[in-house]
């Protein structure tokens, strides 16, 4: 059979091939499909993502993407716990991994099964795309659980200092509001809200379903159409998030004071669209400043004890991003002292570049990430999701290539056009006695 | 599946006192490994507990022929790590590389095992960065319980019992570098050494690799752990620890159970646990926070069983301060029902059925694989007994399980401990 045979599936469209990935598309209803065949376990993972996450989200129902991802757990026509088919007990009953989560630009469920049983996982997904209840006598009891979520965060000085890193340093974009939302919009959020919500975004031609491990392709596929076929496409066009952030016209600074032991330093800066070339330049950048005990901020702040350990982050998202550094500090250490070292070796790496030591490092431990990220179909999944929510899923596939191509010049030049301290936003977490 | 570990496993002995358990799998390229000595807190000298735990820390910060900054660069220049870290029994590593790297990685642990470099300078700034990260736990809701849970079910020196954390900054201000050279001299050497490694691995490789590390290295004497502590008696207690601005509070009912997970009444009382609240549709799940919305997460495991020793049992559960009354009533309501009526035939056959498809789901990644294998290895159990776990798990009877409910839960003399910032 050649290639382009091989391809060939009844009622799909193929799309396209990258890393041995290969996208189809539902014709019928325009759902998007992923697969990778990898057959050393026998297990396979099943997800769904919905192309939604709480960038679509408003003042006073921020954090309603997440909690109508918990109340598509609460049943659905076929999977419901009146005929004994709970989703939760239908898949923790064949050991499946289970679970679902939302952030900035996706929402995605997914089951890790043993391989026989992926039907079971692809009929549940199904049916809840356009048949889960919803109902308001659910919204209530788990609009608890999604506040005591809520108050776990809020008990760790570090998710809430980066909380307000966020709501500080975007002021008009909805990457203002972390994905768990106000407390004031889980409490009141309506039912009916969430509805829309749902009537809005969760349909086959705003979703993907990904195939990765231990099945074969063409009957999956023939699943996938025969469950998620029944569906139509929308009638109306997905709303588009047009907000864009203005600006930043100088430095921003927050404190956080409250109870507690050791300090926290996190200063941010605002990164492009994660589809934009300079991603990888900005990825390879963290690497050097931060990963392992030979980065530069490592050496300078926690190898003399003046941290207990250091990370930074720069999650490529959909619109833009904040390259992120977090410091927490040792009993006596002074915020400021450290705040001055992590500027300083900015300023240094604008003003002088990098080693060629330093970047082939870097690279080594992207290509050792990378090879992991294909460790289990879970771990595929995974990052594909995040490349779905990013707009293009060959982010994942060709993310290596794009590293390699990186240079110092192109590094110092990142530096030099995004760690301008004009525009920064800086958090401190104080405790108090 | 059927003896899929036994099949695939190779098990040898490249040195006296080293035993390695490699798994080829299909995943491509990358190799993740795990290891351990019986050299952990309860081989510390009596007088200070944290010896151990600073030597553990103490081995990536250079050895005798390379300084820390050269032991890093050799790991992160090829994206590999090795990580240390202590617990009751031993010190464990686990670690990833790319294939190619394989023996430039191996080499570089055996050095650290062997010769570290325990520079004063070092101690002394390893203890700063522990002694903060201790002071950080005092605000860890859900650390802060547990500790007091563990304090109330068990005497000093037993395997399970918990020191405060201010017990702990004060042993770890006290190590000095003599006692850690000392520890090392001591008990870090060949005898109880468990290696294990998935992926794209070959068995004589590692075995070659590891032998060339450690053929000089002395043996010890292979002397088990002896425990000869036991719980304290039943008694069902009381403790809150307040933890100021904490918006929820971390709860703990438990109880101490007497047995180990070698007693005949383990898996029966095991499952039954997994019952009440192992998983999302176990009952603690579904009744207090999925139907009536209590707290985002409940449930309820065995724990502290291995190596001989007695565990404990316990439920953990967080709520919002205005909640906690309502949601430990409610969780104790449901544990009473599972001791007065037990479980049924159904959720029996269907926890089996969740955990034999687990099973299989468990060999989905390499990281997971290396470490079951080096516990099942770690607890003296021979590779066969990872491919007999589905069986001992088919075999519970319903009978069983329910007398092991009656014979080892005390609904009313559980202890209850919390923490965080209470109403009242």
């Amino acid at each position: 059979m050649s290639p382009k045979n091989k391809k060939k599936e009844p009622g799909f469209k193929f799309i396209k091939a990258s890393g041995g990935i290969e996208e189809y598309c539902l014709s019928s209803n325009g759902l998007r499909v992923l697969t990778l065949e990898e057959h050393s376990a026998p297990v396979t993972t099943f997800m769904v993502t919905y192309h939604v996450g709480s960038r679509n989200e408003a003042i006073g129902h921020t954090g309603a993407t997440h909690l109508l991802e918990h109340l598509m757990f609460k049943g659905s026509k076929k999977f419901n716990k009146e005929k004994n088919t709970a989703i939760w007990s239908e898949l923790q009953n064949i050991g499946a991994q289970i679970n679902a989560t939302t952030w900035n630009d996706r929402t995605n469920y997914f089951e890790v099964v043993p391989s026989e049983h992926l039907e079971r996982a692809i009929a549940i997904e199904a049916d809840r795309m356009r048949n889960a209840f919803l109902k308001d006598e659910d919204r209530q009891p788990e609009m608890t659980v999604v506040r005591n979520e809520f108050e776990r965060g809020e008990n760790s000085p570090f998710d809430v200092l980066d909380k307000n890193i966020w709501a500080t340093a975007y002021q008009a974009h909805p990457y203002h509001h972390s994905t768990i939302g106000w407390r004031s919009d889980i409490e009141n959020v309506s039912t009916k809200r969430l509805q829309e919500f749902y009537n809005t975004y969760y349909w086959p031609n705003n979703a993907t379903a990904t195939v990765i491990g231990d099945f074969e392709k063409k009957r999956t596929l023939a699943l996938i159409k025969k469950y998620f076929g029944v569906h139509g496409r929308s009638q109306h066009t997905i709303p588009k998030m047009y907000t864009e952030e203005p600006a930043q016209e100088g430095p921003r600074r927050i404190m956080i004071k409250r109870v507690g032991q050791t300090g926290i330093v996190g200063i941010g800066y605002k990164t492009p669209e994660g589809l934009n070339q300079d991603t990888y330049a900005l990825q390879a950048l963290g690497k050097i400043l931060t990963e392992g005990k030979s980065s530069r901020l490592y050496k300078r702040i926690v190898d003399p004890g003046l941290a207990t350990s250091l990370f930074m982050y720069d999650f490529p998202f959909k619109d833009c991003g904040m390259f992120i550094s977090y410091v927490f500090l040792t009993p006596e250490t002074d915020h400021n002292s450290v705040e001055e070292i992590v500027l300083e070796e900015y300023r240094q790496i604008i003003k002088e570049g990098i080693k060629q030591k330093e970047l082939d490092r870097a690279k080594a431990q992207i290509k050792a990430n990378v090879a992991f990220s294909r460790d289990g179909s879970y771990a595929v999944a995974s990052a594909l999701n995040e490349a779905l929510a990013i707009g293009d899923w060959t982010f994942y596939s060709t993310f290596m290539d794009h590293i390699i191509k990186v240079s110092r010049k192109d590094i110092q030049r990142v530096a030099e056009k995004y760690l301008i301290e004009d525009q920064n936003t800086t958090g401190w977490f104080i405790p108090q006695n | 599946m059927r003896n899929y570990f036994s099949k695939k496993i190779v098990v040898d002995e490249p040195q006296k006192g080293l035993s390695t358990f490699v798994l080829p799998t299909g995943v491509k390229e990358v190799i993740t490994f795990a290891g351990s000595l019986p050299c952990g807190t309860l081989y510390s000298p009596r007088k200070n507990s944290e010896i151990s735990s600073l030597a553990a820390g103490m081995l990536d910060k250079g050895t005798k022929n390379k300084d820390k900054y050269e032991v890093s660069d050799i790991l992160e220049s090829v994206g590999a790590e090795i990580n240390f870290f202590n617990t009751a029994h031993h010190v464990q590593f686990t670690g990833y590389c790319l294939k190619n790297d394989l023996p430039t990685v191996l080499c570089l642990l055996g050095e650290q095992l062997r010769t570290p470099l325990f520079l004063e300078k070092e101690l002394s700034t390893l203890k700063k960065r522990l002694v903060g990260n201790l002071e950080r736990s005092k605000e860890d809701t859900k650390k802060q319980a547990m500790i007091g849970l563990l304090r109330k079910l068990y005497p000093p020196h037993h395997p399970n019992y918990a020191l405060t954390t201010d017990e702990k900054i004060e042993l770890v201000s006290s190590v000095r570098t003599k006692e850690i050279k000392t520890f090392h001299k001591n008990t870090y050497q060949l005898g109880g050494f468990n290696f294990s490694a998935a992926g794209d691995v070959s068995p004589d490789t590692i075995n070659k690799l590891l032998k060339e590390q450690f053929s000089r290295w002395k043996k010890g004497p292979d002397i088990p752990y002896r425990l000869d502590l036991k719980a304290r008696p039943i008694k069902g207690k009381k403790r809150r620890i307040p933890i100021p601005d904490k918006q929820s509070i971390d709860m703990y009912l438990g109880q101490a159970i007497g047995i180990n997970r070698r007693h005949k009444d383990y898996y029966p009382l095991k499952m039954a646990i997994y019952v009440l609240g192992g998983n999302f549709s176990a009952r603690l799940m579904q009744t207090i926070r999925d139907e009536a919305g209590l707290t985002y997460g409940i449930g309820a495991s065995l724990s502290g069983t291995g190596f001989g020793s007695d565990g404990y049992w316990s439920t953990w559960a967080t709520f919002a301060p205005d909640l906690l009354e309502k949601g430990k009533r409610a969780t104790r309501n449901q544990i009473k029902e599972w001791y007065n009526n037990g479980i049924t035939e159904k959720e029996l056959k269907e926890k089996k059925t969740t955990i034999m498809g687990a099973y299989k789901v468990g060999l989905d990644s390499t990281g997971g694989l290396a470490a079951r294998i080096l516990s099942n290895a770690q607890q003296r159990e021979k590779i066969e007994h990872l491919d007999k776990y589905p069986e001992i798990i088919k075999n519970i009877s319903l009978d069983k399980v329910n007398k092991t409910i009656k014979k080892y839960i005390k609904p009313k003399q559980l202890t209850f401990v919390a923490a965080g910032t209470f109403d009242d």
